[in-house]
């Protein structure tokens, strides 16, 4: 209780210190110091501290289970384990915020530490703009969603955590997509403080490339737990099914890819500042939109917003007003900061990384438009349309070929200018890819020429992206994302044509069959946990070899909340996983199984670790003078 | 005659052949519509009542019965459109996944592309046009 109000009151310290910091810097840059006194980052670090502290009250609150705080009293519950009661802690709204404004204050700390060598007027500027996006959190959080809150009397016992969030992969995936989500917003501020203070140029691009790559990873990271985690926890066997939470992730993704291939350009050509400029804005509106859009909870639908608009209605007007704000100062400062002279030759990498950058808009437009479409027409129309998988995959996938072709050839441009020789190697590498993709299509019996043409193109990008390694100057960062991105797209096509699946509803002692494979239903046993009970399912496989392999799938009924979830068994291979799961069916004593073939799914996880992988040497590459 | 004969008898073979092949393909087309079919009609609608979920991945009751219900109209020989139809007359637009397009949606469909075109348009500016940017 002690520590309940502890934290609130770190909580409003936090915000008072915000509110200092901001006038301060705002005093400093008017003097136009060139010493700046290290009272400013100074408080930064006090300002971290404070949000660190509320947060280390809250998660202890949450393990010592008090209840008389109502965050802790509507998520938790005294039979839960440890781990998920510490992850319980931003398994909510108000805690999640909490994390938000913590990662928010330990970005911009991070920022003033690794920025040391950057001009002060530009360090100070990216604070200010910084404490903006703080402050307008800080009341956000303590005007609405306050985790704090004390509820009287005193409970005895919460009201438990969603079942499904309570699992090791959701438990660490927000902090992760936080990471990458909340630091879209000091590459927000850094770009307004570049406008301003004329540093739109080499070094800063060199300085922000650091926090593009940083929330690139941990947003790569963030997304593929929340993948793994629907593909065994849901119980369907998928991993993405463009749902408006999904893509809600994937559009910040998006727009930091095209801006990192810009930072790119703008580090060793000085091209395209505007354009990086908007894209920084972009990316960070975009995370916005999706902590507006998952956080109001119009989502599911307009209605359920209705029910609680005063978040909804809070993020959206400081949302527009951020962004009018950046649009403001892009406009006041375009053309006074702004000159460039370089031209663009036809066949460069420059010309690779604008068309990089139309597809990427382009698709990010799809997913944008795509999830807020129906919404509009809700709110316009009270009309109800569904955009799911059909929608994405006919804007998308058409677009992908062209896309792919110029992402393998892209790389091989040289900066400025490239002259280009179609020798007998490139030729080989063409002849290869075609006898695969043949190969592949026949064995998958797909005959279909578009189809075909997208595993041409996956893997010609898989062998122009590993045909890189034998260059003199290897770009490693840029070789592992990209073989790691063909791969990441081969394996989703081979392993959505391949799938294979049967749905029986059984007995124990009964049997089915898969392809060459029979599955044998054993038996059933039951055992109690501390915070549920579950009903294992013992499933023998014997393969086409007749070996034999063990499945038990798990139908767990939680007390607290009182639920069911089916806990999906997974043997996994290198080429393919084997997924069952059982559910009960009502009055009967029949199970309903659901046994399926995932061809290729570690794959999935393996060439996003790759994608990931690449963006850590890029990270850790050190800056060499690139000859022009 | 003979060759009459010979001539009928060719007739009478492929006559029962066809019939056999017909009555063969009407079998082995019901069998194969009750799985694959089945799948790609559920695969593509909502479950009303659950979180994000497709009739074909849920085992509500909601979806289950729906699921009995398509198999049955296919049974009867309706098409997938005419299964998609009576559903969205009877529940609304909302419970097919492909938005489809219609006067609802066309902007939905066009506006990704207009900007697609537009981009285009941009860059090829910004990369044929020389000495200025």
């Amino acid at each position: 209780m002690i520590i309940s109000q502890l934290g609130y009151y770190s909580l409003i310290f936090g915000l008072l210190t915000s509110i200092f910091i901001f006038f301060n810097s705002s005093i400093q840059l008017k003097k136009n110091n060139l010493v700046i006194s290290d009272k400013t980052f100074g408080l930064i670090g006090f300002q971290f501290f404070f949000v660190f502290i509320s947060f280390i009250s809250l998660i202890y609150s949450f393990i010592v289970s008090d209840f008389s705080n109502e965050t802790v009293y509507n998520n938790s519950h005294t039979t839960k384990p440890l781990f998920y009661k510490i992850t319980g802690t931003w398994g909510n709204h108000e805690g999640s915020l909490l994390l938000w404004l913590l990662v928010l204050t330990g970005i911009l700390l991070g920022f003033i530490l690794k920025s040391r060598n950057e001009p002060n007027n530009y360090r100070l500027l990216t604070t200010l703009f910084q404490q903006i996006i703080i402050i307008g959190f800080f009341i956000f959080v303590l005007k609405t969603s306050n985790p704090f809150n004390e509820i009287f009397p005193v409970q005895t016992e919460g009201l438990g955590l969603n079942p499904i969030l309570q699992d090791p992969a959701l438990g660490i995936h927000p902090p992760i997509l936080y990471l990458g989500y909340v630091g879209t917003s000091i590459i927000f501020s850094a770009a307004l403080a570049s406008m301003i203070s004329n540093y739109v140029n080499k070094s800063w691009a060199k300085n922000i490339k650091f926090w593009v790559l940083f929330s690139w990873i941990f947003l790569t990271g963030g997304i593929l737990l929340g993948s793994i985690w629907a593909y065994y926890e849901l119980g369907w066997g998928g991993f993405w099914f463009w749902d408006p939470v999904e893509n809600v992730s994937l559009m910040p993704w998006l727009s930091l890819t095209a801006l990192l291939h810009c930072i790119l350009t703008l580090e060793k050509r000085e091209l395209f500042k505007k354009w990086t400029i908007v894209l920084c804005i972009i990316t960070f509106a975009l995370s916005m939109v999706g902590t507006f859009l998952v956080r109001s909870g119009i989502l599911n639908s307009v209605h359920t917003f209705a029910n609680d608009p005063s978040r909804g209605i809070y993020i959206l007007t400081f949302l527009l007003v951020l962004v009018l704000l950046s649009f403001l100062i892009f406009i006041i400062y375009e053309n006074k900061n702004f000159t460039q002279k370089s031209e663009i030759f036809t066949l460069s990498k420059e010309t690779a990384v604008l068309i990089n950058n139309w597809f990427i808009l382009y698709f990010l437009s799809v997913v944008l438009i795509g999830t807020i479409y129906p919404i509009f027409l809700d709110v316009i129309l009270d009309e109800q349309i569904s955009v799911g998988p059909p929608f994405y995959n006919k804007l998308i996938l058409p677009f992908l070929i062209p896309f792919v072709l110029f992402m393998s050839i892209g790389p091989s441009m040289k900066w400025i200018k490239t002259n280009f020789r179609i020798g007998v190697k490139s030729f080989l590498v063409i002849v290869f890819t075609l006898i695969l993709s043949f190969i592949t299509v026949y064995y998958i019996g797909e005959k279909n020429i578009f189809v075909l043409l997208l595993f041409v193109g996956f893997f010609y990008l898989l062998f122009k992206s590993l045909d890189q390694f034998r260059e003199k100057t290897k770009n490693f960062a840029q070789i592992f994302s990209h073989t790691g991105f063909s791969l990441l797209l081969i394996s989703i096509l081979l392993n959505s044509f391949s799938s294979k699946e049967i749905v029986k509803n059984i007995q124990v002692g009964e049997s089915f069959t898969l392809k060459n494979e029979k599955i044998i239903f054993k038996k059933i046993a039951v055992e109690k946990e501390k915070n549920y009970e579950s009903i294992i399912g013992f499933f023998e496989v014997l393969d086409e070899k007749n070996k034999i392999i063990n499945l038990q799938p798990e139908i767990r009924i939680y007390n607290e909340p009182e639920m069911a979830t089916s806990e999906a068994s997974i043997k996994t291979t290198l080429f393919k996983d084997r997924f069952i799961t059982i559910n009960i069916i009502k009055d009967q004593n029949f199970f309903n199984v659901r046994y399926q073939h995932k061809p290729f799914m570690i794959w999935i996880w393996i060439s996003t670790l790759i994608i990931m992988l690449g963006g850590m040497f890029a990270i850790f590459r050190k800056n060499k003078e690139v000859n022009i | 005659m003979f060759m009459k004969s010979k001539k009928l008898s060719t007739i009478k073979i492929l006559s029962i052949l066809i019939l056999f092949y017909t009555n063969f393909m009407s079998i082995a087309l019901a069998s194969t519509f009750s799985e694959e079919q089945t799948v790609n009609i559920t695969k593509n609608l909502r479950c009303l009542i659950c979180q994000g979920q497709t009739i074909h991945e849920s085992n509500s009751d909601f979806a289950e019965s729906m699921k009995k219900y398509i198999k049955s109209e296919l049974e009867k020989g309706k098409t997938d459109e005419e299964i998609f139809s009576s559903l969205v007359t009877k529940y609304g637009q909302w419970i097919v996944y492909d938005p489809g397009i219609s006067r609802n949606t066309l902007l939905l469909w066009s506006l990704p592309l207009l900007l697609f075109l537009i981009g285009g348009v941009i860059i090829a500016n910004k990369i044929f046009r020389k000495h200025e940017l």
